[in-house]
């Protein structure tokens, strides 16, 4: 839209310029033309001079020398008419026979005027006497009534400008005409093309002037739009897939989970095996968040996981996350500090609550998983003036400068294009990334205070748009 | 198994795998459990519920004749007896159409026996307390049928919100239940502003449950994050 209507602007100025210019050219070319015209017509001019040259002697009237050649040079005849009687008093020698020897005040008049016997005639006063002088018939076009209204001459500047604005005018309308029938079968595209990237089904009418560029339009789209389906499609295979994997790994898992879990409680057992079917039980949960964090992570990667979002209190989430943790009997190698101010208690946002717990407890699951050893846990919530953050910090082993580095900025193997590369990290962080940027939150990994790693969640106050 | 008298409720599994029935089974016949039967069809389980008349039923989703979904609720015709769903389908949308028929509970595989065996108690616990009115706490008794406490041979009664409280603390007995669990469980969804009522509430209860308040032995506080009802 907005380019048509530029492209209309630029057009119309152009057209202004040149009309204008135009205008000038002619002006200028009428001055030259009417310059040349008026030293030519001399015609009175030589009238004149010859007047001058026009003695009166003796033995009558004499034509010098320069007189004949005046009359010579414009194949011109003249005559003398005496005042008073209107008798030719005198003539010259190449004078027609058809030109009449008197006249009368009335024939004076016309001759004055127009012509002699259809020879255009000038007159110059010779004394009280008058001379005409004929030219060839085809010299001059003499204009019979030289007489104009006054005030059609006093407004000829306002005549001007009236000539202009009509001429401006006309000329506009015939480019409006030929110009609006380009611009209807243009704007269907420009406004098709401007489609095109918003990722629109864009259709243009294929017809008119530019129909090849329209079924150009309408093909890019058709591709656009198939590209986009097999994209969608190969996404949700991957995704299907990744959940189908997921879920026929779940029986198999809860087999070696359940028996390993009841084989550890088995008093019967030595004390070495029930350790052995300990780590089994380990290990087997490591496997079974592998694969929930996998399918979660596809999932939210390629928008098919369902964001509910209702007011949900930040402070609730981490509190049950932490119950949660503590209910599961972790709390001898892992203990865990709730540092929350007791007058804090309700930070709503818009959000998963579901989602949100997961991130939170994925990341003390990141905490227990790369601290073997145990660490001290601690949660906490706070606000600030615009956001509310969860910090989860630790104090284990934490990570080099290095692997900070690389957790913020490289990206995660499952969204990473190019090949097969070493998972940096688990999927955990990584859907915790995904689910704060869903929630269009911020993620900051840091080193914790006391050695180890810290994440700080952050969700804006002001949710609801 | 602390609740002897659960340990007679008859439970029935079914699901499409051998291997799981037998492993569940083993592990809540080492928690006490005795009355157990396996079916691994729909047909099968419908017999069973119809003739043996079940307490409790443990349901696979996925089963070769039918899904666990319409089992449900063609057993919902003639029996309003508890349901765990035990499944491998894990997706938020199951959960909630199991959740939605009128499910007790959804459990995904891969689970821990002892979870399992917690929730399937809780259930028990929450279905069939009637048959145990009086909970033993340390130095009392609460009558949960009646909404009384028994202390020293004194009757207290309880208020609704202390009942509503102390409820939702039984059911996750020797468990921490968080501030917000509990002004839910008091006060209705989204219990904001609450905490400063839910205190006073925790102190009328143990004012009537405890020998000593100022000490707790059996409501006791997690700091910052809620409260542990201990049986006795």
């Amino acid at each position: 839209m907005n380019s048509t209507f530029r492209l209309i602007r630029r057009f119309i100025k152009i057209l202004l310029f040149s009309v204008a210019g135009m205008f000038l050219l002619n002006v200028i070319l009428f001055l030259i033309f009417s310059y040349r015209g008026v030293s030519n017509a001399g015609g009175w001019e030589a009238a004149k001079k010859l007047s001058i040259e026009l003695q009166k002697t003796d033995s009558g009237y004499f034509l010098s020398k320069s007189g004949q050649d005046i009359l010579t040079e414009r194949q011109a005849w003249a005559i003398l008419i005496e005042d008073g009687t209107g008798n030719v008093i005198w003539k010259s020698d190449n004078l027609p026979d058809n030109i009449p020897l008197h006249y009368t005040a009335a024939e004076i008049s016309y001759c004055t005027r127009g012509y002699i016997a259809d020879f255009p005639t000038v007159t110059a006063s010779h004394g009280d006497d008058l001379i005409i002088v004929g030219y060839p018939k085809k010299m001059y076009w003499k204009h019979m009534t030289p007489t104009f209204d006054y005030e059609l001459i006093a407004h000829v500047p306002q005549m001007f400008l009236i000539f202009l604005g009509v001429n401006l005018l006309v000329v506009f309308l015939i480019y409006w005409i030929s110009v609006s029938g380009i611009i209807r079968s243009v704007k269907p595209i420009v406004t098709g093309i401007g489609e095109l990237p918003e990722g629109k089904n864009v259709y243009v009418k294929e017809k008119g002037l530019l129909s090849d560029l329209a079924s150009a339009i309408n093909r890019v789209s058709e591709k656009l739009m198939c590209q986009e389906r097999e994209l969608k499609k190969k996404e949700r295979a991957r995704a299907d897939w990744i959940s189908g994997v997921s879920h026929d790994i779940r029986t198999p898992l809860s087999m070696v989970m359940g028996y390993a879990g009841q084989m550890e409680e088995d008093l019967e057992l030595s004390e070495k095996n029930r350790k052995k079917a300990a780590i089994i039980r380990q290990q087997s949960i490591r496997m079974k968040n592998l694969v929930n964090d996998l399918n979660l992570a596809s999932k939210l990667e390629y928008h098919m996981q369902p964001i509910h979002p209702q007011p949900v209190n930040l402070v609730a989430v981490a509190r049950q996350c932490v119950v949660d943790y503590m209910n599961l009997g972790f709390d001898s190698q892992y203990p865990i500090s709730w540092e929350t101010r007791e007058n804090l208690t309700a930070c709503v946002i818009e959000g998963d609550k579901e989602l949100l717990r997961r991130a939170v407890s994925n990341l003390m699951d990141n905490s227990i998983t790369h601290n073997p050893n145990g660490c001290h846990i601690t949660v906490s919530v706070t606000e600030t003036q615009k956001n509310f953050c969860i910090f989860v910090e630790d104090d284990g082993q934490g990570v080099t400068e290095e692997k900070l580095d690389a957790i913020k900025h490289t990206p995660h193997y499952m969204m990473s294009d190019n090949g097969i590369k070493e998972p940096r990290h688990g999927l955990g962080l990584l859907i915790v990334q995904q689910i704060v940027t869903a929630h269009k939150g911020k993620v900051m990994f840091a080193h914790g205070k006391k050695g180890g790693f810290s994440v700080q969640l952050c969700f804006s106050k002001v949710t609801s748009e | 198994m602390e609740l002897t008298f659960l340990t007679h409720k008859k439970i029935l599994l079914v699901d499409d795998e051998k291997e799981i029935l037998n492993m569940v089974s083993s592990f809540l016949k080492e928690d006490g459990f005795s009355e157990i039967q396996t079916a691994e069809t729909v047909t099968q389980a419908l017999t069973i519920l119809k003739e043996w008349k079940p307490d409790f039923a443990i349901l696979d989703v996925m089963l070769p004749d039918g899904d666990g979904f319409s089992l449900l609720k063609q057993m919902r015709n003639y029996t309003q007896i508890p349901v765990l769903f035990l499944t491998a389908r894990g997706e938020d949308e199951d959960r909630l159409n199991g959740l939605g028929l009128g499910a007790d509970d959804y459990l995904v595989k891969p689970f821990l026996p002892k979870e399992l065996l917690l929730r399937t108690e809780i259930i028990l616990r929450r279905y069939y307390k009637e048959e145990n009115p009086l909970v033993q706490l340390a130095d009392s008794k609460i009558d949960f049928e009646r909404a009384q406490v028994w202390k020293q041979g004194k009757k207290l009664p309880l208020t609704a919100k202390e009942y509503d409280i102390l409820q939702a603390l039984y059911r996750n007995a020797g468990r921490i239940v968080t501030i917000d669990q509990l002004c839910e469980a008091a006060w209705g969804e989204n219990p904001y502003g609450y905490e400063n009522s839910l205190m006073a509430h925790i102190r009328r209860i143990r004012e009537k449950i405890e020998e000593n308040p100022s000490k707790p032995v059996s409501l006791i506080t997690v700091k910052g994050l809620g409260y542990k009802l201990v049986l006795r």
